[in-house]
């Protein structure tokens, strides 16, 4: 692809995801409206802005849920990435009788449930359990996990992929403050090691400045789109969510805790 | 056509009941170790997708099914299942193209399927025998021809299921999550409705259109309180299914009680369900 590239001297980043003028209209009603951005390959692209500003609509396009115009262009190869997903609040059937065990097996396994867990599989699924520290959570109901556990199992699913693009829909949902903090340090850890794009949809700027690589920022229309620091700036946050937004600090801890031991933050040498 | 005496013979000797000793009773009692175990494992299915009003739809197009072989001078044996088909996989099409919710989408369906029987049988009164037959069901006149199509459509189903239960269970669960995670959701839920429709079809031969619904749905809505996990709520389906259609065949076939068969075996299972909702509200004190 790079051969062909007209403009040799310009090399843009490896994109995971480029979205080519994606237009969403539902009942005669614009919710996104040419949306062009990049999700630069292994990054962590944050997706802002205020509520009803598309932002899940957008996820939901690039995952093939809803009908759009325009084009969603996965990876650079032939073979679209292998996608992890994280929904926002899985809506499920909570009186389904269904363990933690199974259901991160029964993606995976053939053989129908009821003939019991492969042990592999199952080794595989503890193992996922154990990364994002829920492994006491394996043998109980999914109908009964609190919404904080929940989200740990469905990460851990998503994980458990193997993910070339993981795809968040506001992974702090439903966690507590201190939850949230850990989730996201363990996530940035995870695509540290792995190397895998991530690609989240955020209403919380703190969490934002603090992992995001990359900032969309999106009010049915991209307002602004690159790195954090110049991004986030003043103006753009004033311009899509209509206050004064500016004047929270955009290199704040979440909660103003003043430590984080996230591995990005060592490595910015103004954190 | 292959003689199934060996196989009725066979049933007869497990369960030696004076009852047992009739040939149609023995042809029914194999009818229903064929479809009991297949209710009962698409019924998990039904429940977990919440499609018992599809079902019931289905059901209900059964007649209309039987009115259009007669119409056209067709074996409505055949026509019958084929219309069932036709009805589950247009629901599942509109389902899943339209905004509409999916019940007002089954809700019309129904109607017009119901309409359109009706409006054929009320041209020809003779045809209004049928329909009783049709809405009550009747194991006891299968044929082997109808136990040898079962046969075929189990062994069909089994191989279904081994493949792709998991994954049904997964749609089930959430098909976003499900389709993110690179399962087949529309091939899955088109070939899950077909299949679902042919075995109602049958279904209502045995117990009528009226409980075909129940059928599916009691056994395993009374898995659920019992089980855990999906596994356990698949052998319990499949305990209280067939054991609900051998107790409510036997029964109905006792001198004092001479109920209608399909009735019956519902009843049995009915019964289930009100003793697992005991235990279910027992562990739930437990807990508190």
């Amino acid at each position: 692809m790079a051969a062909t590239d007209p403009l040799p001297l310009y090399r843009p980043l490896e994109s995971a995801v480029r979205f080519d003028t994606v237009t969403v209209e539902q009942g005669g009603i614009s919710i996104l409206d040419r949306v062009s951005a990049t999700v630069p390959k292994g990054s962590c692209t944050a997706i802002i802005g205020p509520n009803g500003a598309g932002k899940t609509t957008l996820l939901l396009a690039l995952l093939g849920e809803i009908n759009y115009q325009g084009r969603i262009v996965l990876g650079a190869g032939d073979q679209p990435p292998r996608i992890g997903y994280l929904p926002q609040r899985l809506a499920f059937d909570r009186g389904m009788p269904l363990t933690v065990d199974e259901f991160l097996v029964m993606g995976f396994q053939k053989k129908p449930l009821w003939f019991g867990l492969n042990a592999a599989l199952r080794r595989k699924a503890r193992e996922s359990l154990a990364l994002v520290k829920a492994d006491h959570l394996a043998d109980r109901a999914i109908g009964a996990l609190s919404g904080g556990e929940l989200q740990r199992v469905l990460l851990a699913l998503a994980l458990g992929q193997e993910p070339e693009l993981l795809v968040l829909d506001e992974p702090s949902a439903g966690v507590d403050f201190q939850g949230e903090l850990i989730f996201c340090e363990q996530l940035d850890e995870l695509r540290r090691q792995r190397g895998f794009t991530q690609l989240m949809v955020s209403h919380d700027l703190a969490v934002v400045t603090h992992h995001a690589t990359h900032v969309i920022c999106l009010n049915r229309k991209v307002a602004a789109e690159g790195e954090p620091r110049q991004t986030l700036t003043a103006e753009n946050l004033t311009a899509i969510f209509g206050m004064h937004m500016g004047l929270v600090n955009s290199r704040s801890m979440p909660g103003d805790q003043a430590v984080c031991s996230a591995p990005c933050c060592q490595e910015r040498p103004d954190a | 056509m292959p003689d199934l005496s060996l196989f009725y013979g066979l049933l007869a000797q497990l369960l030696p009941f004076d009852c047992l000793q009739a040939r149609f009773m023995q042809q029914a009692l194999a009818g229903l170790f064929l479809l009991a175990p297949m209710t009962a494992s698409m019924g998990i299915l039904v429940v977990n997708f919440r499609m018992s009003f599809f079902a019931d739809a289905i059901s209900h197009s059964a007649f209309a099914g039987v009115a259009l072989g007669l119409l056209l001078t067709l074996d409505p044996g055949w026509t019958m299942p084929l219309f069932g088909v036709l009805v589950g996989l247009g629901i599942m099409l509109m389902q899943r193209r339209s905004s509409l919710s999916s019940d007002t989408v089954i809700g019309v369906f129904f109607s017009a399927m119901v309409a359109f029987g009706l409006a054929i049988v009320s041209r020809d009164r003779s045809l209004a025998r049928d329909l009783q037959r049709f809405l009550y069901g009747d194991i006891l006149t299968i044929s082997d021809g109808q136990i040898i199509a079962l046969m075929g459509l189990f062994v069909i189903l089994m191989a279904f299921l081994a493949c792709c239960y998991n994954r049904l269970l997964y749609i089930g669960l959430n098909p976003t999550l499900a389709r993110a995670h690179r399962v087949r959701v529309a091939a899955l839920q088109y070939l899950f409705a077909g299949l679902l429709a042919l075995i109602v079809m049958f279904a209502v031969q045995a117990v009528g259109v009226l409980l075909v619904t129940a059928l599916l749905i009691v056994p395993a809505a009374a898995a659920r309180n019992l089980a855990r996990s999906a596994g356990a709520m698949f052998w319990w389906t499949m305990v209280i299914s067939i054991s609900s259609a051998m107790v409510g065949l036997l029964l109905s076939a006792q001198d004092w009680a001479r109920t209608a068969t399909g009735a019956t075996i519902i009843l049995v299972a009915c019964a289930w369900f009100a003793l697992s909702m005991a235990a279910a509200i027992r562990r739930r004190q437990r807990l508190i």
